[in-house]
């Protein structure tokens, strides 16, 4: 089987080589759509000359690339018709926005398929989808809905930070037989870092620390988990960093164990916060490991309000790697206070 | 009509078996429904066996079939062993969704039945997307989209439409045509001719719903343009459904009149199979309490199935 080889062994060596984040996401989807004739992708602009922002330029398998209508919802219950016949589709959509057009799809056919019909036949679908703020985008082109889906049993939901993870995980989640959401930063695309040109697992579940400190647990996913390593620099912050990379499955266990170390815990997703991530993560702790905390857990993230469009507007509503500073400056000194 | 010319013995039998059981299925549904051991909604098929049966007649077990709510006509007639549909309304174990689906969530793969959905049109995009499966497999199957009427006042179905005539893809859409959308008539929920539609994309077919002979005739003729061509047809079968839209009772609407001997789909393709001498009244009766056997013993085979354990995580 074509995956087999990753059944024992996920990990490449460090070759040196340096990828941008989007670069990386290409680079996976060729090599999976190489050895798997099975994987093929499709979605508004696939196929088309810019490629999806660069992520599909100049692939091997071209004709295992199908460019469709904005028809959100038959092109997602298609990719589910492919997945239960024999195919691993990729279903590529460049706003997540667009996913809410075939949530009936996603949620109550693509989620529930297996389970509904006695885990008899498997999902193999990835939904990659673009999140995240651009350039006076508005209230349609700009939100990060990976909350929403994560509530869904049979979701999985990714949110890589970087260009290694992206790709590790993105063939994680091709190469998973159920569906995985996959939501990519666009503010990450032009990101560069190391990234091994062999095929790789990053595992869907299980999270990473980005910085050892002991006076605050960090969770911040995506685009945040890369403000924070920000903040970091510039701001010399005593945080333990973890990024969840997988907000369900949760690594929870890496979170609870930072938690027990800093008896702090501040979690910055970029989403809205009722009901959302954040709070799913600070009950979580509060429930599991009330005893270790010293202070309440909070929350950073977007206001519970749409976004705006004017640039004013949009430097007030969304978090900067400094907010994040300030916030983690608060939460930490208020132990010396006490 | 030609194909009482052009069919044969065992495809006419094999039909009427098909719709037999379906019937005689839901006739034992309503004397068992009102004593609550089916916990489960049922959409019964009685008045429209014909559609599923003369469709079935042309497909394979690799060709695959994308269902809605209203599934245990088409089910059966693809293949779905009786004692599994059965075992599903049972709510047991043994049932084709392992007790997990229930009435509209039907699943049984080696007859080419990879679901079904209870949210009305979205199953057609699923079949269209089985066709594309086909093609980039290159396999030879084709799928089949089978939906109702009010299916296609869904947006999905536009769009399927559209994607399947644009990738030109192996799908055959199959509108079982009753006439209702739960108890509003066509008339009140489409301003326009199904085939009308259908038609500025693919090639349409149309057939008498509560006529097997024409079911088989239109069907045959439509899967075959699918599977010569690799590009997708449409047939629309105009049926009558005697029952409610859902549960144990018969229709009672003003607006869908009921004659169920000159509707009657089973009475017309038996009359016709005595007239053409390919059987007689002994060998119908034979059929019938064939079928009747089959019904007792799945639904003994259900009695005797165990219910399921909730999953760690559903407690």
């Amino acid at each position: 089987m074509p995956w087999s080889r990753f059944d024992s062994n996920y990990e490449v060596a460090d070759d040196g080589r340096t990828l941008s984040f989007v670069e990386a996401i290409r680079e996976a989807t060729d090599q999976a759509m190489g050895i798997d004739p099975r994987v093929f992708a499709l979605g508004l602009d696939a196929d088309d000359k810019f490629g999806v922002f660069g992520s599909m330029s100049d692939l091997s398998h071209p004709e295992r690339v199908i460019g469709t209508p904005i028809s959100e919802n038959a092109n997602t219950g298609v990719a589910l018709g492919a997945a239960l016949t024999g195919m691993r589709p990729i279903l590529i959509n460049l706003r997540n926005d667009f996913l809410l057009v075939a949530m009936d799809q996603i949620v109550n056919y693509i989620a529930k398929w297996s389970s509904m019909f006695g885990d008899q036949i498997q999902v193999p679908i990835v939904l990659r989808s673009v999140i995240g703020r651009g350039w006076g985008c508005g209230a349609q082109h700009s939100q990060s809905l990976q909350g929403l889906f994560a509530q869904i049993p049979g979701l999985k939901v990714v949110m890589p930070s970087s260009p290694y993870d992206v790709k590790g995980l993105l063939l994680s989640a091709i190469k998973d037989d159920s569906p995985v959401m996959f939501f990519e930063h666009r503010w990450l695309y032009k990101n560069t870092g190391p990234v091994p040109e062999d095929m790789y697992l990053v595992p869907i579940g299980k999270g990473n620390r980005l910085r050892e400190g002991d006076s605050l647990t960090v969770v911040a996913t995506s685009l945040a988990a890369a403000h924070t390593q920000k903040a970091c620099d510039d701001h010399d912050l005593d945080i333990d960093l973890i990024d969840p990379r997988t907000i369900k499955p949760l690594d929870t266990e890496l979170i609870l164990d930072s938690v027990q170390k800093t008896g702090r815990l501040l979690v910055i997703d970029y989403d809205f916060p009722f009901g959302g991530f954040g709070a799913e993560v600070c009950a979580m702790v509060t429930e599991q490991a009330f005893d270790a905390l010293k202070a309440p857990p909070q929350r950073l993230g977007f206001p519970d309000a749409n976004m705006p469009a004017s640039g004013p507007l949009e430097r007030a509503y969304y978090p900067t790697p400094d907010r994040i500073a300030e916030t983690v400056r608060q939460m930490v000194g208020s132990e010396l206070v006490v | 009509m030609a194909s009482a010319d052009s069919i044969k013995r065992e495809q006419a039998l094999w039909m009427l078996r098909r719709m037999r059981v379906v019937r005689q299925l839901s006739e034992r549904i309503v004397e068992l429904y009102p004593t609550d051991v089916m916990e489960t909604p049922v959409h019964l098929c009685m008045g429209q066996e014909a559609v599923s049966a003369g469709l079935c007649c042309h497909l394979t077990d690799d060709d695959v079939m994308l269902l809605g709510h209203r599934t245990h006509g088409p089910a059966l007639s693809k293949g779905l062993p009786l004692e599994k549909l059965v075992a599903e309304l049972y709510g047991r174990t043994t049932g084709c969704s392992k007790a997990r689906g229930g009435s509209m969530h039907v699943f049984d793969m080696e007859h080419g039945l990879p679901g079904s959905s209870a949210i009305v049109g979205g199953s057609i995009a699923v079949g269209v997307g089985a066709a594309l499966s086909a093609k980039m497999r290159d396999d030879g199957t084709i799928s089949v989209s089978y939906f109702g009427d009010a299916a296609t006042n869904a947006g999905v179905f536009y769009e399927s439409l559209n994607f399947a005539a644009l990738k030109k893809l192996p799908v055959l859409f199959v509108c079982e045509n009753n006439g209702l959308s739960n108890v509003m008539p066509q008339q009140e929920h489409s301003a326009y001719e199904i085939l009308g539609i259908a038609s500025q994309f693919m090639p349409t077919y149309r057939a008498d719903g509560t006529d097997a002979l024409s079911v088989f005739s239109q069907a045959g003729a439509a899967v075959s343009h699918v599977r010569e061509t690799g590009r997708p047809a449409f047939l629309e079968c105009k049926t009558k459904r005697w029952m409610k839209h859902q549960g144990h009772e018969a229709d009672d609407l003003d607006i869908n009149p009921v004659d169920r001997q000159k509707d009657c789909p089973i009475a017309k393709l038996e009359a016709f199979v005595q007239v053409s001498g390919m059987a007689n009244a002994r060998e119908l009766r034979a059929i019938r309490d064939e079928v009747e056997q089959e019904i007792n013993a799945a639904i003994e085979f259900a009695e005797k199935s165990p219910y399921p354990q909730p999953k760690a995580q559903e407690v």
